[in-house]
């Protein structure tokens, strides 16, 4: 090493010298000329990461209401392994072929006008050959039309046929308002060419200017607005970016785009895969879909709750309660699972130990329970994070679901 | 008479003929640039010719040019060898200029924002050409830095060259040490990777340890209590201007007083109590052109071609996933070069360790030049100063060691055992369970009990009995309602344990193997324990892969496992709860009229009591594009 470093002769150092920068610069040459290649794969590389802790993030927060395996599961959230969502028309082909025959209709209907025109034209009627030469004209355009009749109604069958096929997944939301399109008379046949001309994708369906992966990452940003008037029984899609006030970061959010677009087949979708969504999206923004006006909700003022029920004489049911509790509003999603007090011992911890608290002094174990329920971040217990708990379940909830679940907690 | 209204070469070229105009101007010209060699001079310096002209034309570039203005014009033979000086000198100058360069490459494609830091990184690797490489180069530079300016220090005290008059050239030097470190540990965090949050915010995290201003240091540091965009900000402006400028003033000075000083002699060179080095023999004078020139040309040579290979081969800069606050990593340590700080934490006090003891140690390395005075240089005759060093060498790499974190950092076994399996790639290093080829990845759940052996049955009939075995005793129904926990679906939870299909994936049967081992090291912590992976299809190209623990509970008292007599684990016990019968048979109530309820041993179909079965699962998903290779692969 010695002898190797302290080249005794300068033009043995000058000749080494000049080689070693030689032997780097074709080093780097080397390694530049790969590097397309080798950015390529890390693109590729980098990609799988992204799709594996997009898959981690959905695991977490994302598969308890659109499914495990992205099914989406029923009146809560739509499945987003989901042919309708990447655009998969299970009909497309016969809505397509049903616009083709009416576009030639309409051109076979003008032919046909121009012709009548010019055989009834009296000033200059047409020679008896001309007459001829048109009826048979029109003869021929009137089979035209027949065939483009008889092209529609075979597409219009084959659509009934695979309608039937698909009457699971159309039971579950594909096509919604289907039912009140279907019994529309045929004079309308336009109305009911455009419903599937709309709804033949997801993206059609909600109007959305973009392409698909904005639209991911657009609703994982910002929520999807209204949609908690739509899934009856659940908050709807809230925002998760940090921009909107929530907890992803932006890179958490394309790499939870990235896990959901790995979804998509492409061209190899199948009628089976659309049976397998549990349901489907719905649309949100033509208020399609009247609520009828309810009982007011119960809100969050505590005092005015218990007054209310007072003056109401409204006793909560603990059967009622338990199914609102585990399944109409999800308490269960979170309490018993660890991230939330678990359900079991509700009324003996509040009791004991929330009311044993100095805040709590005076306070009765309904009246600590309607607070915990409708302004969860007044109290946080030691142990569990802030901010988990929805606000908004006092505004969600009449005053007898309130009291259901009350009546449920008690007993717990 | 002038040609041109003026004087210029074409004068010269009429007086003196094209050829000799050209070549005197030629010969001007390089005398100007090198301030002070011609043509001639040059060639006879290179081919290694005494000078011809007089005096000497080899000293004028030290005298009036300013490039060489600070190097010596010549140097002892004696310290132009590997000994004493081993380089070390050199090399940490020669890294100051290698960072310089390749950090500022890295500076074109770099935002200091938390939002975008971590974007940047991706876009070196995946769209500027070259990026990686110089990435890989200021990384592995770095850390080369660190470790030569160390070992540059070491060596001052070895050989004794710290002593009078080189008392300040030592300061200056460990001024430069410390401002390396910082240097390298600024750095670190810029990537805003989890490696680098969590490297610096252990790091950081040692001031707070400062009594009276510790929190205010943090602040001013952080610019916040937790690292985010001002902190990111801070550390950036402190790597690429303030250390910077701050390393190059001492870098100036300390060199300066090296070349006023002259390079300190192997110590048996000079009488004891002399200092000979700038009483250079003519038979002992090296010049510096042109033999210093070419050593340092072929040295930079040599030096950065090796650095190139081994960044093309050997070392790739870690980069882990984006920084989270949120998540803290399993065994996150400091930069290794402050290690021993992180060691000598686990011994005490945060203060006195963290704070007092480095103090108190670079404090007496910054005095050592005036505490030990004596006049020797002689090895023989310092005995007690390199029994220190050595000291002093031992005991930070015991420290260093201590700071990893494998040493008395208390995690549970099993969770340490999954890590083991599945970590990420850190340090070239990747958990092997993420090295299965994807293809090897069969769907279905495989258990490490396979692996204990299987005597005198095939690996199908063992597998149906402990299939038979763990229904019958609910250990199966546990695993399953751990996976759906972990939001496996029902569907997809397996039914049943399936033998490893060894011959098509041999991989898979050589982590089950690993996890097997993993668990049997642990027989105290996890007695009888059984491991097991189960295999899932989320997507297409992507799997699941669920790594499940199952053992006895044992009783943990103060993170250790209680032991009888005989040394075996105390079991834990489950427990059910029962009604309370009175002496007729009839349940016990409460006030108010509820049956009242006492815990009891669970016991099994024969009547004995069963073990309170403790479960622990983690998952990874794996992509088929995510290539991760074999350790050091």
């Amino acid at each position: 090493m010695g002898r190797l470093l302290f080249i005794r002769s300068i033009e043995g150092r000058v000749l080494a010298g000049i080689t070693m920068f030689v032997g780097m610069m074709i080093l780097v040459g080397w390694v530049a000329i790969n590097e397309e290649a080798r950015m390529q794969a890390f693109v590729r590389q980098h990609t799988g990461r992204a799709i594996e802790r997009g898959a981690e993030l959905y695991a977490s927060l994302c598969s308890e209401c659109h499914g495990e395996e992205g099914y989406g599961s029923k009146d809560r959230a739509p499945g987003l392994n989901n042919p309708h969502l990447f655009g998969y028309d299970p009909v497309g082909a016969q809505t397509a072929a049903i616009t083709n025959a009416n576009r030639a209709l309409v051109r076979l209907n003008k032919d046909i006008e121009t012709l009548l025109t010019e055989l009834t034209n009296a000033q200059n009627p047409p020679t008896d050959e001309r007459q001829n030469a048109i009826l048979a004209e029109i003869d021929d355009l009137e089979a035209q039309l027949e065939e483009q009749h008889a092209l529609i109604d075979q597409a219009v069958a084959e659509r009934e046929t695979k309608l039937k096929s698909l009457s699971a997944a159309v039971k579950r939301g594909l096509y919604p308002l289907w039912d009140t399109i279907e019994d529309i008379p045929s004079t309308a046949e336009n109305e009911v060419e455009t419903f599937f001309f709309i709804n033949g994708t997801r993206l059609t369906q909600v109007g959305w200017a973009g392409d698909l992966q904005g639209y991911v990452v657009t609703t994982l940003i910002h929520g999807r607005p209204g949609s908690a008037n739509v899934w009856l029984s659940s908050e709807g899609m809230a925002p998760w970016s940090q921009l909107a006030g929530a907890q992803l970061r932006q890179d958490q959010i394309e790499d939870l785009a990235a896990y959901v677009l790995n979804w998509d087949k492409g061209n190899a979708w199948t009628d089976d895969d659309l049976i397998a969504v549990q349901q489907f999206g719905k649309p949100l923004a033509d208020g399609s879909l009247p609520r009828e006006p309810g009982p007011p909700p119960a809100g969050d003022n505590v005092n005015a709750i218990l007054t209310f029920w007072a003056e109401n004489e409204i006793v909560g049911s603990e059967a009622t309660g338990g199914v609102l509790y585990s399944e109409d509003f999800g308490c269960t999603d979170c309490h018993g699972k660890g991230s939330a007090p678990d359900t079991v011992g509700t009324f003996e911890r509040a009791l004991n130990e929330r009311l044993a608290l100095p805040q709590f002094a005076g306070y009765t174990v309904e009246q600590y329970l309607v607070e915990s329920i409708t302004r969860p971040g007044d109290f946080i217990v030691d142990g569990f994070s802030s901010g988990l708990m929805p606000a908004n379940f006092g505004t969600r909830m009449t005053h007898q679901q309130l009291a259901d679940i009350v009546a449920y907690l008690m007993t717990q | 008479m002038s040609i041109l209204p003026f004087p210029s070469f074409l004068d010269d070229v009429k007086e003196k003929g094209f050829k000799k105009a050209v070549f005197e101007g030629i010969d001007d010209s390089v005398e100007r640039l090198t301030a002070g060699l011609n043509v001639q001079d040059l060639r006879e310096a290179f081919r290694g010719e005494t000078a011809s002209r007089r005096p000497n034309p080899r000293l004028t570039p030290h005298a009036d040019g300013f490039w060489l203005h600070m190097r010596p014009s010549y140097f002892n033979r004696d310290v132009t060898g590997m000994y004493p000086s081993f380089r070390l000198g050199w090399l940490s100058s020669y890294f100051v200029f290698f960072e310089t360069i390749t950090g500022i490459l890295l500076m074109l494609w770099y935002t200091p924002s938390p939002e975008i830091a971590y974007g940047d990184m991706l876009t070196i690797l995946s769209n500027v050409p070259l990026g990686q490489l110089m990435r890989d180069m200021h990384r592995l530079g770095a850390e080369f830095m660190v470790a030569v300016v160390a070992m540059h220090m070491m060596r001052t005290w070895i050989t004794g060259s710290y002593k009078k008059p080189r008392q300040f050239t030592w300061f200056t030097g460990l001024l430069l040490l410390v401002i390396t470190g910082f240097l390298s540990f600024s750095g670190y965090l810029l990537p805003w990777d989890q490696l680098s949050l969590w490297a610096v915010t252990i790091g950081a995290s040692m001031a707070e340890a400062t009594p009276v201003v510790g929190d205010q240091v943090n602040l001013l540091l952080r610019g916040a209590p937790e690292l985010g965009a001002n902190g990111l900000l801070r550390f950036y402006l402190l790597h690429v201007l303030l250390l910077p400028a701050l390393l190059f003033v001492f870098f100036g000075v300390h060199y300066y007083k090296v070349v006023i000083h002259g390079h300190s002699l192997p110590p048996q060179k000079e009488n004891i109590g002399e200092d000979t080095a700038k009483r250079v023999p003519l038979d002992k004078r090296v010049y510096f052109i042109p033999d210093m020139l070419t050593y340092e040309m072929f040295w930079l040579g040599a030096t950065t071609f090796i650095i190139t290979v081994l960044c093309i081969w050997f070392y790739h800069a870690p980069l882990e996933n984006h920084a989270d606050p949120q998540v803290t990593p399993l065994g996150t340590t400091a930069p290794w070069y402050f290690l021993w700080i992180q060691g000598a934490l686990k011994l005490g006090d945060k203060f006195i360790w963290g704070v007092a003891f480095p103090t108190v140690a670079l404090g007496g390395l910054a005095l050592l030049p005036y505490l030990d005075v004596t006049p020797s240089r002689r090895y023989a005759h310092r005995r007690v100063m390199l029994t220190i060093a050595s000291l002093l060498i031992s005991v930070t790499t015991i420290l260093s060691y201590m700071g990893l974190a494998k040493f008395a950092v208390a995690t549970s076994a099993e969770t340490e055992i999954v890590h083991e399996l599945t970590f990420e790639p850190a340090h070239s290093k990747v958990g092997i369970g993420r090295t299965i080829p994807f293809d090897q990845m069969i769907s279905g759940a495989y258990t490490t009990a396979q692996i204990h052996g299987h005597e005198g049955m095939s690996a199908n009939e063992f597998i149906a009995a402990f299939n038979a075995e763990t229904q019958a005793n609910g250990q199966f129904a546990q695993m399953i309602s751990e996976l759906q926990s972990q939001y496996v679906s029902t569907n997809q939870a397996p039914q049943r344990f399936r033998s490893i299909p060894a011959d098509e994936a041999p991989k898979l049967m050589q982590v089950m193997e690993e996890f097997a081992h993993l668990l049997d090291a642990e027989p105290v912590e996890l007695p009888n324990v059984w491991g097991a992976l189960v295999i899932t299809d989320n997507q297409a190209g992507l799997k699941r892969l669920d790594w499940i623990v199952s053992w006895d509970g044992v009783l943990i008292e103060g993170g250790q496992v209680q032991v009888d007599e005989a040394g075996e684990p105390m079991i834990v016990m489950a427990t059910e709860d029962v009604a309370m019968l009175d002496e007729d048979g009839n349940p016990m109530m409460n006030e108010d009229g509820e049956p009242m309820m006492e815990a009891v041993p669970k016991l099994d179909a024969d009547g004995n009591p069963t073990p309170a079965r403790r479960i622990y699962s983690d998952h990874l998903f794996i992509h088929e594009a995510s290539a991760y290779f074999a350790p050091g692969g």
